[in-house]
């Protein structure tokens, strides 16, 4: 069974254990500075992102330079409408890899601004949550053509991905950049019109009850009905013409609709981009038999939208079937892929009795006694994003520290975003899952052409690898060997193994390859020279690249 | 569960013979189904390729190889009223009350030439509509999932686990389930340039990280370590080391940069354009161009995977369902063009290859606003010198249809299976089956 009592102590190495799983690690000294607090009110703290450690003031500082480019830094412009106006950026501007249109639906762009947000959020934990509610609810920019609109849906994640988990599922149902994904916004159940159930089966399917659990193709239809007519509508100062193809209009935010014919305010469009002046209808009306229930979709209750109270009958009629299914996301993601089928079901009561409150389901399992088991610590296989991300944080100057380096990395993002082969490749294209299932976790993140790729990205990581942009070379990772990775320096090869191991954190590696390592770098006597610093970088891309690192 | 009579019956029932289902098509003698007129079948290679298409997102075949005669046109005329495809001029008859829809460009040629053999209905019994589940299932071909997919336990007993790294590769970045064997697995490589570490480790550096690297993956996956994470971590990177040195790659880890380089003609002239005129080019051409100069550079691959994504047709599919044919239709029919001028020691490259396209699922027969719904049974089919063209199996009885509204499924997948294994990648007829679990008829067209 999965012991789901709380840890009354804990070594800096359980930190360390809980903090790449909830976060993206912490350096040695972190770790042992955090240690000295009991873990019960260190790890409320860092769930809650309350107290001094959190305070988020430096980073949205940072956040709102022009060089990291503030979301969506777009303005409506006041005699055209639907253009916008970019403002124009100021030289000298060391850091701005792009042009002024920087922001205009670019992926890339997008990307590199949460992979930045990743690496220097002190609520580390947010940006955890974010990624796995991005994985869960898989939304790809592909289909969705809309930058702007992806990045909302994963501040949703950021804002909500802690509530109540039938609060969050509603939520992301109305989610513009959803409803374009799955064709709600194209859901026509009005009159003797077939409902569209793409949506409605990947609810249920891949969102709260898992394939074959609890529903049938029934319900799925019943519930798209539920649904029809969920859609948005933008006003005229989130429209945003695409420069580079005038025909392509995209929004900046969406406002949730149920298009049931009651008229429309003059200021907004529909998704489609027309302006509407007449009602328009696409709700399904009268009542659905859902989960063997008769539902009225008519009407409102509850202060709920029209058809919401279907999508909340999941958790009250399938509550069991959804509790394990977020039970085995929540294992996969944050414990073990080992889970005995009484882990699953113990872990599945405790999110009932913690009524889908989220924040109290991580609170409970990231404090438990299950959790910190040793055979749960680097039980699992790390995706390249946070894999990449802790590797920054732990080889990276920190957001307080080199001014001269200002903005600190967010170029760095951009140059690597914009060769998005490497990201892509490596296996997780952020923003733009390949469907809504999702990437699959754990070993099925590595294969011969992933780990070829993440040798790339290490060595981008590790050796210090420059890219030029406009006659500009920035380096990708900046980091300084002998302040930042070594502030005392080690006496021994061995001494820069154990330095770099403790950095980067590594499952175990065998002693016969470290020792070839040492050997093959440093075959003849010690020194703490520039060529002996070169090699401590290739040896943090040996770490980087071997199977104890792609461990966590 | 469709039991073993009821699937018999519903043979019987649209008249197709029982023994090996091979009595309706090839080589255009076909009772039950259209048959063409084309060249008879060239003798099966002694080196054969296979070149898997996965159609991914389930594709509406229905729209592809639509009805055109007989009781199921007025249920599909019914059902389809927006959708349809019923105009003659779209069509290619295909004999057996079917056609062809010419957005499948250039497969209306191959099929003239006799070198399609389709497969109209094949599936599986208690289809649950879910992509993701009929994917692993179609990948595994097993009806108990095993974690393992049919290629994969193909190379586990064809393949040299110590060697043949480079005998199963996808052109995908992923690792399809249907590529997983317990023992030996395929390489995923995307470029025909660089497979290799980053350039600049291998220039001047006076430390031989690429070895020291390798030998510690080595290491790793030799340790005996009871942690299955870090077994299978050591396997991804130790077969990507072991693709990368493999000879076949020439400096720089490039195919392009061997002496002789690679004599891949490439980009056969062949003109696919989208509805609205402009040109088309697709990811899919790019990997077959990629397959074709692995061929041509002489890799010992013997299976390729490949893959098209967006057929989840729920919207907008009088729009993208054509432009998704012609990307479709166009990339076989040029890349089976270029075959024919690469010569290998093994013999022409386009006597050798076979290609079988699939999909995971048909759409629902009724079309919804715009656009259709998950459905069951699909279309599969195979192209290849080597192949009996013809229909094989029972097109689907549209007035016949499950609770859903969706088809019964004619013939089971694990028929095509059992048929490659057996007689085009040389699998005896008991491995064959010890693959599959079970004894699956066979398909005549091979």
């Amino acid at each position: 069974m999965a012991d789901l009592t709380p840890v009354s102590s804990w070594t800096p190495a359980d930190v360390q254990h809980f903090a790449r799983r909830a976060g993206f690690g912490l350096s040695p000294e972190e770790a042992s500075l955090l240690q000295l607090q009991a873990p019960g009110t260190a790890i409320d703290a860092w769930i809650d992102g309350s107290g001094a450690a959190y305070d988020p003031a430096a980073f949205n500082a940072a956040l709102g330079t022009a060089d990291v480019v503030a979301e969506p830094l777009v303005a409506a412009n006041t005699s055209t409408a639907g253009s916008v106006d970019v403002p124009a950026v100021p030289a000298p501007h060391a850091f701005l890899v792009e042009g002024p249109d920087a922001w205009r639906n670019s992926l890339n762009t997008a990307q590199a601004l949460c992979l930045w947000r990743m690496q220097f959020n002190p609520y580390a934990f947010q940006e955890r949550m974010a990624l796995f509610w991005h994985n869960l609810f898989a939304t790809g920019f592909h289909k969705v053509n809309n930058a702007a609109l992806m990045l909302k849906q994963i501040q949703l994640f950021r804002s909500l991905g802690l509530g109540r988990f039938d609060d969050l599922l509603v939520a992301v149902s109305k989610d513009p950049a959803m409803g374009i994904w799955l064709d709600s916004v194209l859901n026509n159940a009005s009159g003797s019109n077939i409902p569209n159930e793409n949506y409605a089966r990947e609810v249920l399917e891949l969102y709260s009850l898992g394939a074959d659990n609890g529903y049938n193709q029934t319900d799925i239809t019943q519930l798209a009905r539920a649904l029809s007519g969920w859609s948005f509508t933008f006003a005229e100062a989130d429209y945003i013409a695409n420069p580079a193809n005038p025909t392509q209009k995209t929004a900046a935010d969406g406002r949730f609709k149920v298009y049931d014919g009651s008229a429309i305010t003059p200021d907004t469009r529909l998704w489609s981009g027309t302006a509407r002046t007449a009602s328009y209808s696409m709700h399904g009306t009268g009542t659905i038999s859902l989960f063997g229930q008769t539902l009225d979709i008519t009407t409102t209750a509850n202060g709920w939208a029209k058809g919401e109270n279907a999508l909340r009958s999941i958790l009250s009629a399938r509550g069991v079937n959804c509790a394990q299914f977020l039970a085995k996301r929540l294992l996969l993601h944050f414990v073990t892929p080992a889970y005995s089928a009484q882990d699953l079901s113990d872990v599945a009561a405790m999110i009932q009795a913690a009524n889908f409150d989220l924040r109290a389901v991580m609170k409970t399992l990231l404090k438990s006694r299950y959790f910190f088991d040793p055979a749960n610590q680097y039980a699992l296989i790390e995706g390249p994003i946070s894999w990449l991300v802790r590797g920054a944080r732990a080889l990276c100057p920190s957001l307080a520290v080199g001014g001269a380096q200002a903005p600190k990395a967010f170029p760095a993002w951009r140059l690597l975003t914009n060769n998005a082969t490497t990201l892509d490749q490596a296996g997780m294209k952020l923003l733009d899952p390949s469907g809504p299932n999702g990437w699959k976790e754990h070993a099925a993140w590595l294969n011969s052409n992933t780990m070829r790729y993440r040798t790339k990205l290490a060595a981008a990581l590790a050796l210090g690898e420059a890219r030029s942009y406009n006659g500009t070379s920035y380096p990708l990772f900046p980091a300084a060997v002998t302040t930042g990775w070594f502030p005392t320096a080690p006496t021994s090869a061995q001494g820069v193994l154990d330095r770099l191991l403790a950095l980067l954190q590594p499952g175990p590696i065998p002693a016969s390859v470290s020792a070839a390592w040492l050997s093959a770098l440093w075959p003849t006597a010690f020194t703490w020279d520039a060529t002996s610093q070169t090699k401590a970088r290739e040896l943090a891309f040996l770490i980087l690249c071997s199977p104890s690192g792609q461990l966590y | 569960m469709t039991t073993r009579r009821e699937f018999i019956q519903t043979l019987g029932a649209t008249g197709a013979a029982l023994a090996g289902l091979s009595a309706c098509g090839g080589g255009g003698k076909g009772s039950g189904g259209g048959g063409t007129s084309g060249q008879p079948p060239t003798p099966l290679p002694a080196a054969p390729i296979l070149v898997v298409v996965n159609i991914d997102g389930g594709y509406d075949w229905l729209n592809v190889m639509p009805p055109n005669a007989g009781a199921n046109l007025s249920v599909y005329q019914a059902k389809r009223a927006t959708l349809g495809i019923t105009d003659p001029a779209l069509l290619t008859d295909l004999g057996s009350g079917a056609a062809l829809n010419k957005d499948l460009t250039g497969l209306d040629q191959l099929h003239g030439l006799g070198r399609v053999a389709w497969i109209p209905g094949i599936g599986m019994p208690n289809p649950n509509l879910s992509h993701f589940t009929s994917i692993d299932l179609w990948g595994q071909g097993a009806a108990v999932p095993a974690g393992t997919g049919w290629l994969g336990r193909f190379a586990d007993a064809a393949f040299n686990p110590a060697g043949d790294v480079l005998r199963g590769l996808t052109v995908t970045s992923d690792l399809p389930v249907m590529l997983k064997g317990s023992t030996r697995s395929f390489v995923s490589i995307t470029g025909a340039g660089g497979y290799v570490f980053p350039a600049y480790l291998l220039s001047g550096s006076a430390v031989p990280d690429a070895a020291t690297l390798e030998a510690g993956w080595g290491a790793a996956l030799n340790a005996p370590s009871p942690d299955a994470a870090t077994q299978a971590a050591a396997q991804a990177g130790k077969l990507f080391f072991d693709a990368q040195n493999n000879t076949a790659f020439g400096a720089g880890g490039s195919l392009t940069a061997r002496t002789p380089s690679v004599p891949y003609p490439g980009d056969a002239a062949y003109p696919v354009t989208r509805l609205n005129g402009a040109a088309l080019s697709s990811s899919l051409s790019g990997q077959f161009k990629l397959i074709a100069q692995m061929i041509a550079a002489g890799l010992p691959a013997q299976v390729y995977f490949s893959r098209l994504g967006g057929w989840d047709t729920h919207s907008n599919q009088a729009v993208d369902h054509p432009n998704l044919q012609r990307t479709l239709g166009g990339s076989i029919k040029a890349f089976y063009d270029d075959l024919a001028s690469i010569t290998t020691p093994s013999g022409n490259a386009q006597d050798r290859v076979m290609i079988l396209a699939y999909s995971e699922f048909g759409r629902r027969v009724q079309e919804n606003n715009g656009g259709t719904d998950h459905g069951t049974a699909g279309l599969s089919f195979c192209v290849g010198k080597a192949v009996k063209g013809g229909l094989y199996g029972a097109y689907p009885d549209l007035s016949n249809l499950d609770a859903n509204g969706n088809m019964k499924f004619t013939t089971d997948f694990r028929s095509l299976y059992a048929t490659v294994l057996d007689r085009w990648l040389g699998q005896v007829t008991a491995a064959t089956d010890g693959l599959l679990g079970t004894s699956y008829p066979r398909l005549g067209f091979l």
